[in-house]
């Protein structure tokens, strides 16, 4: 039979523990029984002096050297709760001011990223808007200006008896017709009437080139020469077309950018 | 003892609404009970004054979080538990520093008295059994201590132990068992078994 602890006789002697289990045990064994006799013993002879009596003002005694110590209560708790306020009320403000320059600090990284983008997307554009449609005349007029020299240049060298080589003068004389019209139009809306004149005495001699009846005989293109070299249009065509490189420039950068 | 909670609840309340002499009913009420536990858990008068006057101060500054449905008294009781171990814990630490490295002799400190019969030389003796018991009691740890007052002397249950001292009830039925095994012991050495 195994015997009850020590632990287990004391809870019993404090009235604790599993006291069927307990007084079941003693029944059968004698051993715990006398065991638990002396710690009966032991615990009846732990006798401590009793606290001495307090007068009955003692409570009273107690309370007035107590009063002066404590707080006003309402003062306190006043107190106590501005204190948390103003605590709860400095977090709120941190968090707030944490937030508001985070946003801000967003907003301005937003918007510049915005500028830098805008900036480099529009860098390549200026020219365009920059450039009126009369540029795209310029291009035109400018190898027109040139394929007009070259015409004049041939014919004013060409052999009237060849039939050869005054075929392609007439030819391109004719492709030449349709865009000295245009420019034409586009310089007396500029109101430009050096270059208006020029190209009027232009328009007759690719006119006579390309529509002369009966085709280029050796009479027409000895007149044509007559006419040009009075007129002075090779000298015409060559002096304005030496105003246009400057501007045919712009144009040449103008095309790149798309507009033609 | 009801119409005693109803009083303590409506100075309670007084308090808390900012009378604060209300709480001056409290403490008459309850210093005596205050008094006793103290004075059995630290030994002496002088500390156990002290220990009620720190325990009402506490309750009084702590008094927003009492529940309503508590008993003040049970509850001043345990911060007064808590107070008197407080105190007596520094009692041991000063003592700790204070000692000089000498160590008592058991043997000198035996009274050998026959345990058998209350004859006459027992019982002129038994004052100072008592003082050696006092002595004992000082050997136990604080909570050990404390426990054993509640248990042997307030007749608190386990739980309320625990409760009061604010350590699980296992622990404190522990505490209470290590310091009767140490009195024990401790008074076994008094006795001349015959």
């Amino acid at each position: 039979m195994r015997h009850l602890t020590e632990e287990q006789l004391i809870e019993y002697g404090y009235g604790e523990g599993n006291k069927a289990f307990i007084e079941e045990h003693f029944a059968a064994c004698r051993e715990c029984e006398k065991a638990y006799g002396a710690v009966q013993s032991d615990l009846a002879e732990m006798k401590f002096a009793d606290p001495p009596q307090r007068e009955q003002p003692y409570g009273h005694n107690v309370w007035g050297r107590l009063r002066q110590q404590l707080p006003d209560y309402e003062v306190r708790r006043r107190n106590w709760l501005s204190g948390q306020w103003f605590r709860g009320l400095s977090y709120a403000l941190a968090a707030a001011l944490v937030l508001a320059s985070a946003f801000a600090g967003g907003r301005l990284w937003e918007r510049r990223q915005a500028e830098i983008a805008a900036t480099s997307h529009v860098a390549p554009l200026p020219p365009v808007v920059k450039h009126p449609p009369q540029r795209v005349v310029v291009v035109v007029l400018s190898d027109h200006l040139d394929r007009s020299e070259r015409l004049l240049v041939e014919l004013k060298h060409v052999d009237a008896d060849s039939t050869e080589m005054v075929s392609p003068l007439r030819d391109e004389a004719r492709s030449l017709l349709d865009a000295n019209r245009i420019c034409r139009q586009n310089a007396k809306q500029d109101d430009d009437p050096a270059l208006t004149g020029a190209l009027d005495h232009l328009d007759r001699l690719l006119a006579e080139l390309a529509n002369e009846p009966g085709g280029l005989n050796k009479a027409t293109i000895t007149r044509l020469q007559d006419e040009m070299n009075k007129d002075g249009l090779l000298f015409e065509v060559r002096v304005l077309r030496s105003r246009i490189p400057h501007a045919q420039g712009a144009g040449v950068e103008s095309s790149k950018g798309g507009t033609i | 003892m009801l119409r005693m909670d109803k009083n303590d609840h409506a100075a309670i309340q007084a308090v808390l609404s900012g009378n604060k002499n209300a709480y001056g009913a409290l403490v008459v009420r309850h210093s005596q009970s205050l008094f006793r536990v103290a004075f059995r858990i630290t030994g002496n008068e002088a500390d156990a004054d002290d220990v009620v006057q720190e325990a009402f101060l506490r309750g009084y500054l702590k008094l927003e979080t009492f529940e309503s449905r508590a008993n003040f008294g049970t509850w001043i009781y345990r911060i007064a538990v808590r107070c008197a171990l407080d105190k007596i814990s520094s009692i041991n630490r000063m003592n700790d520093r204070m000692r000089v490295g000498t160590e008592t002799d058991p043997e000198q400190d035996e009274i050998q008295v026959a345990d058998e019969t209350a004859g006459p030389d027992r019982l002129l003796l038994s004052g100072e059994i008592a003082a050696m018991q006092r002595d004992a009691m000082f050997s136990l740890t604080p909570t050990e201590q404390a426990a054993f007052v509640l248990r042997h002397m307030e007749g608190r249950t386990t739980e309320e132990i625990g409760d009061a001292l604010g350590i699980a009830p296992n622990a404190a039925k522990q505490a209470v068992f290590r310091a009767v095994q140490k009195l024990r012991r401790r008074l076994s050495s008094l006795k001349v078994r015959t």
